[in-house]
């Protein structure tokens, strides 16, 4: 009997051990942005969040902001303020202003890694307006749904090859790191349509040091033989549509001077023509239109010192570490870089190409 | 009673938690470049003090090293047990102690570590007072259960390996085996298997499955460093406490409905944990039953209660990565001198008979 009853009192105990709860919060208790805006304000970050606010019938977006020394100190104050707690375990997007990234994110980036409330996987994107207006215009354009940003970027939504996408964790990679830096994509509210894409940021070592347009990013994201699927590309003789893409890449260093050759395959589907051209004829056109797109975004990268598309670590066998930690400023600017494009043309689709 | 599967099960288990939390940092900070040198090196430490064990034990079969060691003389006994059970001790306290806070910096963050203490030390008394056979079967079915989530996880976290992180694959200096961090890590290739020498009146194993075991980990010691590295690369890996960690934290799998499966890999793991410190608790159990003999329920109670109290006294991270340290030297000590004294005292006896 006595036996019995220690056995119920453990029982009884685990009951609240093993129930796992510390000072739980519900669900219904917490608020749970989906989307954060930075950006500084005389020394103080100016935190504005998206926070989905379901109610009986329709879902609202409600959008709050608050400044502090740092991104918790703002976060914090929004919780107290709020009836709710504010957990940034959601947080999708992460919005940020193009004049604090001009001036750096790196204790911003460091500061998400680690308190660990925001997920590394979350998306950093950069805001060509004001962030309080991007986030009212937001507000003003939504449909009731909250995610539209989140869709924006997502691969199996909205995403295009011509938008970067890139991670927290990679934005901090990049700034330890010594031979890689990242584009962020730049965007701004649209007129018609809820978000304007207007290229990518490259961020070196947490900066931004220079802008590409889209067409440009679409080229960095076929380097990182990103799929860029369904992109169409526009010449004067034809419109096409590439399906598949991969790269290859041979490095050496002859006297001192990296060089790397690279090659990217593509394989395209002929979508409309202008006029009569030959198979011969678009395959070229399109050939010299990439390269020299490519040459042009790849001098403007280079002159900002700024290693977005990674070539340093083609180089890791041939340039040892110590000479590799001043790769940005030594070796990167003298890089040669020979990239040739080989296209298929798949097929012409359903019409025959005239062949005279 | 033949237990091979349930000692081979249990060795692959009690290392798994090393090598995912403390030892991928140990390896990353001390060396800069072709980490895989100090693996094989630490690898090779782990088979040869393995083996020089093993083989000294079964030079005594049904005999457990406590038994061995009090045939030689109460003095011999204590000389060689008495820092065994002292490391026993120490790696409970700094292994309850830091895994709690583990647990707290990664997600648990508002709730008190005496809490998850607490959690951690009652169920692993109560397994310890139960047995070594309640623990190994505790085992299989923890084995069955976390297993495939642990290998999900693992080939998961490949998502953003970039290969090039790998070069350059021959590194010139040996610095890195005097770093303080590389002693340390150690304490993955030769905290566990120990438990071995203490099973024998209570089960029986064939020697073989243990080598195979040791040889199943060997993938796991080299991917746990080499995925934040291949990730990361090196000059970022080496920013974070948690190297593996962060890497499964940056996998992103669109179809998984958990977000973060970071959670479920460290709730698999210090599973595990609970397991070895629950090993290690009987273990010292059986030590202190050899000179004050008691009820076990009453010895692994006073035993957890010392752990808890000592390990409240320790105040913060610091602390322990610097009783990490120190007790590598405990360690050193308890490794070459326990599997060395078994096998001469095996030779010798053969020479005899």
């Amino acid at each position: 009997m006595r036996t019995n009853s220690l056995k119920i009192l453990i029982i009884l105990c685990a009951l609240f051990l093993l129930s796992g709860c510390w000072d739980t919060k519900d669900i219904n208790h917490r608020s749970l942005p989906i989307v954060m805006g930075v950006a500084m304000e005389d020394d103080q970050y100016k935190v504005h969040l998206q926070i989905p606010d379901p109610s009986p019938t329709t879902m609202k977006v409600r959008i709050v902001s608050e400044t502090g020394e740092t991104v918790s100190k703002a976060v914090d104050k929004l919780s107290a303020n709020l009836e709710s707690s504010i957990n940034l375990l959601h947080v999708k997007v992460i919005v940020i202003d193009k004049e604090l990234a001009k001036k750096g994110v790196k204790d911003l980036i460091s500061g998400f890694m680690r308190s660990r409330d925001v997920s590394p996987k979350a998306l950093v994107v950069i805001s060509d307006e004001e962030i309080e207006p991007f986030f009212s215009n937001l507000k003003n354009t939504t449909e009731p749904q909250s995610t539209t940003l989140f869709d924006f970027f997502d691969k199996n939504a909205g995403w295009n090859p011509e938008i970067a996408l890139t991670r927290v964790w990679q934005v901090y990679r990049s700034i330890h790191s010594y031979t890689r830096d990242v584009a962020l994509p730049i965007i701004k509210s649209g007129d018609s349509t809820i978000i304007e894409h207007l290229g990518s940021a490259v961020i070196k070592k947490g900066k931004m040091v220079e802008q590409i347009n889209t067409e440009e990013t679409l080229l960095v994201n076929a380097f990182y033989e990103e799929s860029t699927y369904g992109k169409v590309e526009v010449m004067d003789e034809a419109t096409v549509m590439i399906v598949k893409n991969s790269m290859d890449h041979k490095s050496q260093v002859i006297d001192q001077v990296p060089y790397l050759n690279s090659k990217l395959h593509l394989k395209v589907v002929l979508l409309e023509t202008k006029g009569n051209p030959t198979v011969k004829e678009i395959r070229t056109s399109l050939e010299t239109l990439l390269t020299n797109r490519f040459n042009e975004m790849f001098t403007k990268i280079q002159e900002s010192e700024a290693d977005i598309l990674g070539v340093g670590q083609y180089f890791r066998t041939q340039i040892p570490k110590e000479k590799l930690k001043k790769w940005r400023s030594t070796q990167y600017p003298n890089l040669r870089i020979d990239i040739e494009v080989h296209t298929v043309i798949q097929n012409e689709g359903q019409l025959k190409l005239m062949t005279d | 009673m033949d237990r091979s599967f349930h000692v081979f099960l249990m060795y692959i288990m009690i290392h798994l938690g090393f090598i995912f939390f403390l030892y991928p940092n140990d390896i990353i900070t001390s060396s800069d470049e072709a980490q895989w040198i100090p693996i094989i090196i630490g690898l090779i430490f782990h088979f040869v003090f393995l083996w020089i064990y093993m083989k000294g034990l079964s030079f005594f079969p049904k005999k457990n090293i406590i038994h061995i060691y009090s045939q030689t003389g109460k003095g011999f006994a204590a000389f060689f047990l008495l820092p065994v059970f002292i490391y026993f001790l120490l790696v409970d306290i700094i292994g309850v102690r830091a895994y709690s806070e583990i647990i707290t910096i990664i997600f648990l963050s508002n709730t008190p570590s005496w809490a998850i203490i607490v959690l951690f030390l009652f169920i692993s008394a109560y397994l310890a007072a139960k047995g070594v056979e309640a623990i190994f079967r505790t085992g299989v079915i923890l084995a069955l259960v976390f297993f495939p989530i642990v290998f999900f996880v693992l080939i998961a976290s490949f998502q953003n390996v970039d290969w090039r992180y790998l070069f350059p694959l021959i590194g010139d200096d040996f610095k890195f085996i005097t770093s303080p961090s590389y002693l340390k890590s150690f304490s993955a290739f030769t905290g566990g298997f120990l438990f071995l020498g203490f099973l024998a009146p209570y089960l029986t194993y064939k020697r073989k499955k243990v080598l195979i075991a040791s040889a199943i980990l060997i993938p796991f010691f080299v991917l746990a460093v080499y995925i934040p590295v291949l990730t990361f690369g090196h000059g970022t890996a080496s920013t974070f406490v948690f190297p593996y960690m962060m890497t499964v934290d940056s996998t992103y799998i669109n179809w998984l409905m958990f977000e973060r499966i970071t959670i479920f890999f460290i709730l698999s793991l210090v599973t595990f944990i609970m397991l070895q410190v629950s090993l290690l608790l009987w273990m010292a159990y059986q030590i202190l039953n050899h000179w004050a003999p008691h009820n076990p329920i009453f010895s692994v109670a006073t035993l957890a209660i010392i752990i808890f109290i000592t390990s409240l006294m320790i105040t913060d991270w610091h602390i322990v990565e610097q009783l990490l340290w120190l007790n590598s030297f405990l360690r050193f000590y308890v490794i070459v001198t326990v599997p060395l004294s078994i096998y001469c005292i095996g030779l010798r006896r053969q020479g005899r008979a």
